[in-house]
């Protein structure tokens, strides 16, 4: 049994000033993805403004989308 | 007789090397052609790339990404940031490979990358918590760009 503590609890994240590539995974939404990136759910309008060429409708995201994060203003 | 046999064979041989002087020699081989001199190159435009500049640890950083304060020694509660300035345009995945070493045993503690795609210098910030506190000992976060390794920083938590 190994003598090495337990690191399977820990939390980590990042964050820019420039702007990062998301990469859609299964179960996103927009909210979804502003809380991981910005820590705030209701900043989901930035991603959406950022990502206007390829979304329509905020609602339609795919897996395997690539989506631009715009530093938060 | 020997003696005559001496003379024949020196004549044989002389006739042998006055024969190969009377053959025209083949001429030689044309030389290759000398390689068509390369046209000239076209400097290629400089490659936007990114490129690391500086790590700094803290425990908390601003809005520009950056620490507040640097610090190499943390307390159980806290949450450590990483904090990467880049130079350099174009796109780049950062990444940030945190562990832990404990009598010449390392172990993984969190891994976290991002793709960015700066278009000047750009601050990038990883940070990890640990909900139940962080055991005491030494630790390190290793920097890569690209999958390289750029930069490495060790802390301690006491």
């Amino acid at each position: 049994m190994s003598d090495m503590p337990d690191f399977s609890n820990v939390q980590g994240g990042s964050s820019s000033t420039a702007a990062k590539v998301y990469e859609v995974k299964p179960g996103d939404s927009l909210s979804k993805i502003a809380k991981s990136e910005y820590g705030d759910a209701s900043k989901w309008p930035q991603i959406f403004e950022a990502n206007k060429d390829q979304l329509k409708d905020p609602n339609k995201i795919f897996p395997g989308q690539k989506l631009t994060i715009p530093p938060l203003a | 007789m020997h003696s005559r046999l001496v003379h024949l064979l020196v004549a044989f041989a002389f006739a042998v090397v006055l024969g190969a002087c009377g053959k025209k020699a083949e001429p030689p081989p044309p030389a290759a052609p000398a390689p068509a001199p390369a046209p000239a190159a076209t400097p290629a435009p400089t490659p936007a790339g990114v490129t690391l500049s500086s790590v700094s640890l803290g425990k908390s950083v601003g809005a520009d990404k950056k620490v507040t304060a640097t610090s190499e020694v943390f307390a159980k509660g806290d949450t450590i940031h990483a904090s990467v300035d880049t130079s350099g345009t174009g796109s780049a995945t950062l990444a940030a490979k945190w562990t832990y070493s404990k009598d010449g045993k390392t172990a993984a503690v969190k891994e976290d990358s991002a793709t960015i795609t700066p278009t000047g210098p750009a601050t990038t910030e990883f940070h990890i918590a640990k909900p139940d506190g962080w055991p005491l000992g030494d630790y390190q976060v290793e920097i890569l760009l690209d999958g390289k390794s750029v930069a490495t920083k060790s802390f301690k938590v006491q």
